[in-house]
Formats: structure tokens, sequence, C-alpha cells
């Protein structure tokens, strides 16, 4: 069988032998560029999904990739010719899309009518003009908790709602881990309905989307489908294997991606006989029609000694460690905690990661399987109080526990989220509801928190210089910490009203490559130049979460995971490579 | 060249002598079609009666058919949908409706006296209910004006014939395809409990326009839902035009709704079904055009002018189940012609109506997937941007509604346990919300526009229902009801499937439905704006439970039927399960009067002025679904004179 699913994937990659030019033009004939050629097979291989319409375990398919290039300043594009059946599709800034199935010298694409066009305006620059009626903290109360899960102004989302819908919006994505105010639910209900509907009278005022850039002719895109539309690819590793290892955080189940074969081995996480859906936090989604997350596999970091792989199942009060050769899990348990988020592994081999509802810092000494905690400061006595008492609220069962009534300033909650480890072995942390960083000294094990003067700390990762870069949510912002200097510096997105959720950095090129997840792109900046280059993704409703980076050829990789999936464009999760192509 | 501006002058000449059925003095002072227009407009520009003096009606005649008297328990399995009309003088000035069997009946309109009837003595095998919506009324002018059957009616029955009959005194139409009547089945003959025929046909511009009513979720492969046009003299077949284009594997997508015309433009508009089995598409892969569509004819030759399909690959049974609503929209000072299609997800849809061109964008919203083998359900279906859905179809856990809190506990845990991710979550092996369920939202009793201000009055369903596909059993017991009889649960064995499907609302133990009240309610929609004036509860349950109430609760119930508006500023409306028939104030949804009738009146209500004096009329006959008793009783209210 799997010497079966080798060949079939060879003669994929090997039928592509010769290369074909296809010209794009615009109805006077002129030359297109930078117009998006996708080409999609429409033969996939056969697929053992039997375990509920999954990948069992242990079972290894084929994912058949999707490749997209662009048009150089000439309108053309270099593709390999197949002898597949295939479907391709091209898709350029204000022209309708052309689909066909056989590669002809050039074609023609038609304008957009201009309710085409608004309707193809990615969500960013729609955000962007939602004034609030001038309440800028109330809208980035709005952001913080309604726009981490998918696209919030996607064309249905701008259908018109009654006020009362629109509560009812709410009042549903609260039960999924929104933390919108109650009291703020009538004023955001009204608000969304009236401007929305503003927007809708005069598109016109709604600024154009970034124009896509020359230098995409110098890139290929690679997506390979994974999962289904309920599965939900949220983080990633790229393995010093060669290996990418996606977990899908609704499944329990990680992708063993071979990028070369087109090969996926599924792996899934065992749990419990008697271990409950959504595990300390219960099942938040309980009208999903499917959803097998007792564990909640969440980040992803490897040992550089012997190549394991750690994994935080959110769900549990424990860390995972996945043996890349054995393919064997081992869980340890730990004492206290809840929800372990972010993971790095230092370069003492130890592991540390975010403990986001209860305020802690973990790490893993994987000499003593001992976890030692380090508690982050509460904000006020209220908030001290409800981390304090949070073991007890966790003993009760989840459909009885009491909350803590969501408040502008989230109180009980500040959220360690994104985690770093600079080159001394600092261990940085950002916490996205305080608005603040940790800065934990592992030898003298002190915590020294440090001010975040902009609005949703993420993620953040450490440069070859040891400076800090975090990004700021709400604010729309990159920012880079100097430790040193203990000075901020903000650069502006290239894009308006993106709400960057993670980052990753390309040592060996000083790039910061920035997740974009309201404006279907990547986004890279140069941290010598200080200028960015803007990446456009292969489908509308692309969020991304995770970036990894192959310092040896400059290739990225992320994944698509929209929530729900199925909201994406093609309505499954992909896996997305964009790299360079050699001139 | 020639042919053409011959045919084309032939074709004017017609429009012109069947024009003036529409084009009187005040179009919308008569009511002269099943919709009060050919566009389903449901409004009458009579304001006699009024918010001022409504308190003041009374019944001013009740007409017995005679059907309890003669079918006895058979009227058990009818529902009395009819709208009457009212001829014109030239053609007899009656008052004229049909009954569940057929029968029509020409009324004396002031008095309510029986001038003359026809019964065309349908086939009653089979178990499929009986019911007729309407006849309707064509001006012949290829008949003298000295000839009978120069005013003709046109009604297709149960057993699919389509006849023709004299306005004036019932006789038939002998030139009228054979003996007055045209087999609108082909070589298959009549198989009862198949295909029958329920709304009036469409006739207009010398040509008549018959859909059909299929059960269609009982096997994988239904009759095809051809419609038929024919010549309004002759009878002789004009063209024919299958929704689902001869695709193979599936049948129906059949036209059950009424169907509108645009006289002046020569357009008919079909408001098509789902097409077969409802609810497993595995074996009809694709979009499955036109089915679940608005599809634009010209009227003459049946050529596709443009469609719009409102669900891709039905999973659900949302049939369009409302007659297409033509209007004139006016915005910005323009005035546009417009078709508003309502549909049973409580969307919608308005577009310009000679190009199809949607008024509110259109977007495609994603939607979950399939679960089941081989299934591959569309990524996304239709949305317009505007006006906003009239229910609000996701129902989560905590909103779970009861009487008390055992209830209220036991649809707590019931849609915990269920698949529920709003509008189009296909059913699956476990147990899936569907919300509105296949009796909509809105349905056949389609809206009511106030004159050409762009606002339309729609009575809704809400109530919660839940579906299951369960893999097929030998033993499995097949209902053949169009949908679940209130409070039961229905299963089907799709045959030429691997499944049987079982559907019903989502009740607590103690039978009250698991969604919050109410669970039927009136909403003005202004479609020009984009936005819902208001929304009142419609019916009252004090009838619901198992003893009457003294009083009124007014938490809406299940409806079927539809309502009228008014110049007076009424909206007139029967079709609850509480025997009212009531007059809401339309500017704000207001009760202003309502009358308790024998049994349930679950049709559309007409009014007419004659004489100088308003009668507002309704059919009071029950309806088989909702199992509340069944009648003959047409009802004439006025004011006292």
């Amino acid at each position: 069988m799997k010497l079966g699913l080798l060949l079939t994937a060879l003669l994929c990659v090997h039928q592509a032998a010769n290369a074909a030019t296809l010209k794009v033009q615009n109805q006077q004939g002129e030359p297109l560029a930078q117009v998006m050629i996708t080409r999609t097979s429409l033969n996939l291989p056969p697929a053992d999904l039997s375990d509920d319409g999954y990948t069992p375990h242990g079972v290894t398919n084929i994912s058949t990739p999707v490749l997209t290039r662009f048009t150089d300043v000439n309108g053309q594009v270099e593709l390999a010719d197949t002898q597949e059946s295939v479907q391709y599709r091209a898709r350029a800034q204000g022209y309708v899309d052309e689909i066909f199935t056989q590669l002809t010298p050039s074609i023609t694409l038609q304008k957009m009518t201009d309710q085409q066009l608004y309707a193809s305006y990615p969500s960013n620059v729609w955000l962007s003009q939602l004034d609030f009626g001038g309440d800028e903290e109330l809208k980035k109360t709005f952001f913080l908790n309604c726009a981490f899960c998918h696209q919030q102004a996607s064309p249905f989302m701008r259908n018109e709602r009654t006020t009362d819908q629109w509560k009812s919006v709410f009042k549903r994505m609260g039960t999924y881990g929104s933390r919108l105010p109650y009291d703020d639910y009538e004023k955001i209900a009204e608000i969304l309905q009236t401007e929305y509907r503003g927007l809708r009278e005069k598109p016109q005022t709604v600024p154009k989307p970034r124009v896509w850039e020359k230098h995409l002719s110098t890139i290929e895109m690679t997506e390979w489908p994974i999962g289904d539309g309920f599965s939900q690819m949220h983080d990633f590793i790229l393995h010093p294997n060669g290996k990418v290892y996606v977990g899908d955080n609704l499944f329990d189940r990680i992708y063993e991606m071979d990028t070369k074969t087109n090969e996926y081995t599924v792996y899934k996480v065992p749990h419990e006989k008697d271990a409950k859906l959504g595990g300390l936090f219960g099942n938040r989604f309980k009208v999903f029609p499917k959803m097998h997350n007792y564990l909640g596999v969440h980040s992803f970091a490897y040992s550089k000694i012997d190549g394991n792989i750690f994994i935080t199942p959110s769900m549990q009060q424990a860390l995972l460690e996945f043996d890349v050769k054995t393919k064997q899990f081992t869980q340890y348990d730990m004492p206290e905690g809840f929800y372990p988020h972010t993971i790095r592994v230092d370069q003492q081999d130890r592991v540390w990661f975010t403990m986001a509802v209860s305020s802690q810092v973990a790490m893993f000494d994987r000499n003593t399987k001992e976890f030692t905690m380090f508690d982050l400061p509460a904000r006020s006595i209220k908030e001290w109080f409800i981390l304090k008492v949070m073991p007890l609220i966790f003993s009760f069962s989840p459909e009885n526990r009491p909350q803590p009534s969501p408040d502008k300033e989230s109180s009980g909650l500040p959220m360690p989220y994104g985690i770093d480890v600079d080159s001394k072995g600092i261990v940085w942390v950002a916490r996205l509801y305080a608005e603040d960083i940790a800065r934990i000294d592992p030898v003298t094990k002190d915590v020294t928190m440090i001010d975040f003067p902009f609005k949703g700390p993420r993620r953040l990762r450490v440069d070859s210089n040891d400076n800090v870069w975090i990004v700021a949510f709400q604010d729309s912002l990159l920012v880079k910490y100097d430790p040193t200097e203990n000075k901020f510096t903000k650069y502006e997105l290239p894009v308006v009203n993106e709400l960057p959720y993670a980052l990753n950095i390309d040592l060996k090129r000083n790039v910061v490559w920035v997740n974009g997840n309201q404006s279907d792109t990547i986004l890279a900046f140069d941290i010598n130049s200080e200028t960015w280059k803007t990446y456009p993704m292969p489908r509308q409703r692309f969020f991304t979460r995770d970036i990894e980076i192959s310092e040896e050829d400059g290739a990225i990789y992320t994944t698509n995971s929209h929530f729900p999936t199925w909201q994406s464009e093609g309505g499954v999760p992909t896996m997305l490579r964009i790299t360079p192509i050699e001139q | 060249m020639g042919m053409i501006k011959t045919f084309s002058s032939l074709v004017l000449s017609v429009m012109v002598f069947w024009a003036p059925a529409t084009l009187a003095a005040d179009k919308d002072a008569a009511w002269l079609h099943y919709g009060g227009d050919q566009g389903g407009r449901h409004y009458s520009s009579v304001a006699n009666i009024n918010k001022e003096n409504v308190d003041d009606l009374d019944v001013a005649w009740v007409f017995r058919s005679g059907d309890m008297e003669t079918h006895g328990k058979k009227m058990e399995n009818t529902s009395a949908q009819s709208t009457p009309i009212l001829l014109p003088a030239a053609a007899g000035e009656s008052l004229v409706y049909c009954t569940p069997f057929n029968r029509v009946i020409a009324l004396d309109p002031a008095l309510g006296t029986q001038r003359w009837q026809f019964d065309p003595k349908i086939n009653l095998q089979g178990d499929r209910t009986f019911r007729c919506r309407g006849v309707s009324y064509g001006l012949d002018v290829n008949t003298s004006e000295t000839q009978a059957c120069r005013h003709r009616l046109y009604v297709a029955t149960h057993d699919r014939s389509l006849w023709a009959i004299d306005a004036k005194d019932g006789k038939v139409c002998e030139n009228f395809g054979i003996n007055g009547q045209v087999r609108l089945y082909g070589k298959e003959g009549f198989v009862p409990g198949d295909v029958a025929n329920s709304s009036a046909p469409a006739v207009a511009n010398g040509v008549i326009v018959v859909g059909s009513a299929i059960i269609d979720f009982a096997r994988a492969q239904a009759p095809r839902g051809t419609v038929k046009a024919f010549d309004a003299h002759s009878g002789k077949p004009l063209w024919s035009f299958d929704p689902l284009l001869n695709q193979l594997n599936s049948g129906a997508a059949n036209v059950w709704a009424p169907i509108s015309i645009d006289v002046e433009n020569d357009l008919v508009f079909l408001p098509t079904s789902a097409p077969s089995p409802d609810y497993y598409g595995a074996k009809r892969p694709g979009d499955n055009h036109y089915a679940n569509s608005v599809v634009a004819l010209n009227l003459q030759t049946g050529k596709l002018v443009w469609h719009f399909q409102h669900v891709h690959h039905d999973l659900w049974d949302y049939d369009t189940p409302a007659q297409p609503i033509l209007f004139d929209w006016k915005k910005n000072g323009k005035t546009i012609p417009a078709l508003a299609q309502l549909t049973k997800q409580g969307l919608t849809f308005v577009f310009n109506r000679l190009t199809g061109e949607p008024l509110w964008e259109i977007t495609q919203q994603p939607v979950p997937p399939s679960q089941i083998p081989g299934e591959y359900s569309s990524l996304t279906q239709p949305k317009p941007m505007a006006p906003p859905p009239l229910i609000d179809s996701f129902l989560m856990p905590d909103d779970a509604w009861g009487l008390t809190p055992i209830d209220r506990s036991d649809c707590k845990s019931q849609l915990e346990h269920i698949n529920n991710m709003g509008l189009f979550t296909p059913n699956s092996e476990k147990l899936s919300l569907m919300y509105p369920g296949s009796l909509g939202g809105p349905n056949w009793g389609g809206g009511a526009m106030l004159a050409d201000s762009g606002v339309l009055l729609v009575n809704i369903n809400n109530v919660a229902f839940t579906g299951q596909l369960i893999p097929k059993q030998k033993d499995a017991i097949s209902s053949k009801k169009d949908h679940p009889e209130a409070g039961k649960r229905m299963r089907v064995a799709m045959n030429g499937t691997p499944y049987s499907v079982e559907i019903g609302s989502l009740k607590s133990f103690l039978g009250i439905p698991c969604n919050p009240p109410p669970w039927g309610k009136l909403v003005a929609i202004d479609l020009v704006k984009g936005t819902i004036l208001w929304e009142a509860p419609l019916g009252s349950i004090h009838e619901m439970g198992p003893v009457t109430l003294p009083f009124h609760v007014d938490w809406g119930t299940p409806n079927l039927g539809g309502g009228i508006a008014t110049k007076g500023g009424l909206f007139f409306i029967g079709a609850t399960m509480d025997r009212q028939f009531r007059a809401f104030d339309v500017s704000n949804g207001e009760t202003l009067w309502k009358y308790t009738l024998p049994v349930d009146g679950n049709a559309t209500p007409m009014t007419y002025q004659y004489k100088g004096r308003q009668y507002v009329v309704i059919n009071a006959g029950g309806h088989a679904i909702f199992s509340r008793g069944a009648g003959d009783y047409l009802y004439a209210f006025a004011l006292p004179e």
C-alpha cells in the first residue's frame, strides 16, 4: 500500500516535465502583471478516510498539491506542463476570475463591475472604515474578542442583521470563547448594523486593498489540502528531518507531511478511556457536527538534541512529547496550571510554555521530568483572587462551573500568550489582555514585567540580536523591543487594519514574517531596510496563526486555520509553502 | 424576418386583447387573480374598511360548500386553501372559488348564495391531501361576445386535468382540449398519490402555464417536474420546461407554488422546488440547476430569460414555496420592475425582473459540509446582503425554552446533542437541527405588498425541526405526507438511496417547541431599505394544549395560508392554529380586530368592493397537516350596512 502511494506521488511530481508559458492580458490586449495562476488537480488519488471521515492512526495518504504562480511585468508566467486533468484559475485584482482546463498561449481577463470589485475586497479594508461612533477603545475591544477565529468583515459578516440577530451572534460566540463584555452588546450591535449599512450604501469610501507587487513573479506557492471542513490546522513545526508536523486542533491529530512526496501520515494523540470532549474546559462546541478534541493539540517545538516534538494540549493539565522515530506519544501530567499554550525549547533542552488561563509560565526539565511554574503577577486584588480560586473553579464540572462575566479589562484573564527564548536563555512572554511583556531569568527565577505601550501583544519572537519582536493585535502593528535600551519601536503594517496574530524571523536573512488574517496576505519585513513585502494568499478568507521558515532556501510555511474552516474559499484547510523560484 | 414580425405582431395583438383584465383604471381595486394581481402582491386599494372602523367588521354571509356532508371522513385529508376571485361584470361578476375536491363554485358576491357549480368529479383514490388553491380567469378574444366561453375559468385538478369552463355558467368549454379538458399526465396515466395539482394555473396573453405537486422525497427518481404551457383557447400544447434540464438520477424540481406573470413584458416566473430525493443528493451531484430557483421564461415561447438558484444541491426540502412577487422598486428617483422571492429558509431575494440582476447584492455564504459518504454538498449557498434573515437560524443549548425548568432542561439537553451549525447544516446520521424546517419560514402564503411602497408583510413559521438520515432497514415504515403532521415525526424510506429520513419538530417531553416563542410571526420588511420594520407574534396557543384555555396566549403558532394588505392600512390573515381571522395595523403590527372561525382558516383571504360595500372573504376548512379539524366554510365580512 505504502509503495503504491509512493509511486503515485512520484508520478505526480515527475509528470510535470515540460514548461509552458501563459500570457495574461486585459480586454485591450495589454499584458497584466501579478496575475495569480492557480493549478488544481481534478483527479485526486484514493485516500483511506475510514476513521469517521479522517485518516486513521498510522495511515499514509497523499495530498495532491495546488500550485500557484504569478505573471511577470510582461504578463507571462511559466507553468509546468502536465498530463494530469487539472483546472486553472486566473485571479487578478479588479478582474473576474477566469477558470480553464486547457493551457492556451494566452487568456484575457474581464474587468469586474463595481459591485464585483467591492465584493472582492478582503475583510481588513472594510474593517478600517468601521468608526464605532468614534469610540476607538470599543472598536479595539471588538477586534480583540471577535477577530481571532475568523475574518470579521467578510461579505457574509457584512450582511444586514437586526440588532437582536447581532446580539444572538455575540452570545453564540461567547460560548465559543469570545469575551466581549455583556455591557457592550447593545452598543456594538447598533454600531455594526448602522455602520455596515452605511458602507453598503457608499462602498466607494472603502479603501482599495494593497496592490499586488512585482516581486510575486519570483515565488511559487504550493498548498497541500489536509483534513476537512471541520478540521482546524492551528500550529505546526518544520522539523530538521524535512517534514512538517501540523496539528489538527479539533481532532487531536498530527499530520506528518512530506513535501517531497506529498505523502502525509496521521498520528492520533491517545487519550484516557474516560476522557471527556474538551478536556478540563468541557465541550464548548457542543453543537459542532464533528469534534474529537480531548486534548486540543496547540503549539509545537522540537528538541535540538533528539528531535522529539513537544506539544501543548490546551484542554489538559499536561505536556505531550512525540518521538518522531518511534511515533509514540508520552504525556506528562502537570501539578497545576490551566491552558498550556505557546511552546519553545531553550538551548539547554528545557521546554517552556505559557499557561494562558492561569497566568503562568511552565518550564519542563527533560532530565528530571519535573515542571517549574512561574506565576505572573496579577494586575489587581480582584485578579489575584480570581487566579487563586481558579483551581477551585475548575474543580466544578464544566457544566456547573461559575464564570466571571467578561469586562473591558479582562479581569482575571491577563492571558500569557506568545513566548520565546533569547540567546542568553532569557525567556520572553507577551500577555495579550494585560498589555505587558514578562522577562524571566531562568537562573535567578526573577520575573520582570514591562508595560507594552500598544494593544494586544500576541505572539513574539527574538531575533539574532536578541531584540524581541511582538505583534500588537488590535493596534495593527509590528513592534520591536530592544531590551538593552528598554525601547519600543513600532512599525506600521503595509496593509490597513490587519490584526496580526503571530510572526517568525528568518534569522539568516533578517526578515520578520508576520501572519495576516483579515487581509488575505502574509507580510515580510526586512529588518535592515525597514521595508515591507506583501504576499497575497491563494484563497480568500485565509487565516494564518503560525509561520515556519526554512533557513536553507528562505521558503516559509503557514496553514489556513480560519475557524470554521468551511468558511475559507474551497472549504478545506491547507498547508501553504511560499518558495523563491530559482532564477 | 417577415415571419418574426408577423409573430411579434400576433403576440402584441394578443397581449392587447388580454391586457384589459389587468389594466383597469385602478388595477388594485379588483381581485381577479389568486394573488390579487398576476404578480402575487396580495394588495387591494379598496379602503372602505380601515383602521378607524375595522372594529365594526362583522359577518356578512357564510357559505358552505357541502363537502363535509358529501365526503365525511375524507375531509380529514383535505386542506382548504382556496382564495376566491371576483369576476368582472362582463364575466358575470360572480365570486368564484374551488373546494379541495376541485369543485368550482360561483356565488353572489353580496349574498353568498350559489349561482352555479362545476364538479370535475376527480379521481379520489390515493392518500395525498386534497387541496385547490384557486381558479384562474381569462378572456378569450378568439371567442365572440355572443358565444359561450368568451369568459373562461381554468382549474388544474388533483387528478391532473386542466379544465376550461364558462365563467358565466360553469359549463365546460367544449372547444378546449377534449370536451373541455386537457390531461396533464403522459403515457403513464394518472397514478393516485403520485403527482397532483394544487395551485391555480397562470393565465395571460393567450397562454396557460401549469405546474404540478409531486411527492419528491420517497424515491430517488421522482417524476419530472416539467412545467407545461397550453393555448388558452384550444388547449393545444405550446411548450414545456423541465427545470432539471434532463439531468439523470433525479426528478421533480416541480413548480407547486403559485406562478407569476408579468403581462406587459410577457414573462412567466416559475418558483421551482427541490430535486428528488429531498434529503439525499449523492446520486444527483452538482448544483442541480434549475431546481430551487426562480426561473423567468418568455411566456409565449418558454425560452429561458434568466434564473436564480437560492439553494444549491438541496438537502433540506427548501422548495421555492411562495409566489414570486412583482412590484415596482422605487429608489433614488428611479423605478425598476422588480421581483421579490421569499424562501423557506427565511431569506428574501430581490431582482430586476426583466434581467435577473439582484437589487440587493447576493453573496455566496460558505456552509458546513456533509458527513454522509459520497455526498458532496455545496460549499456555499446564496444569501442576500439585505434584507436580514427573517429567522435567526441558530439555536444554542442556552437558548432552549420551556414552560418549566424541567422541560427547558430537557430541551437544552437535546440541543446539546444535535448538530447545529445554523442554516444549511446538512442532515447526517446524527440528529441535526433544521431551522427553519421544511415547513419554512415563509411558505405558500407568500407575502403582501403595501401598494408600491416596497414594504412587504410576511407570515412565517418559527418552529425548529430536526432531521436525521437513518441507514435503511427493511421494515421501514414510510409516510406519504408532505410534512410531518403537527407534533409527530415523519419517517420516509427514500427508495433508491441507502437511507430513510426522519424529520419532525424539536420539542420537549411536554410536546412544546424547544425554541423560544413566537412560533409564528408576522414580519414587515422594507425591501428598498433592506430592513425589518417590525415583528409581531401571529397566533395564540390557547387551543393547542390538552385543554383549551379561556384566554388567548399570543406566543404565535405555526401557520399556513397568506395575508392581504389593503389601502385601509390593514393586513388580514387567518393561517394560524387558533381559528382566528385577524386584522393588523400595517404600520406597527398591532392587532386591531379578530374573529373566531369554526375551524382554522388556512387559506389566503381576499377582498373586493361590490355595489359600494367592501367584503373580506376567507375560506375556513382547516389544514390536514395541522390535524385540527376540517370544514367547508367560506366566510365574508363587511361593515354594517
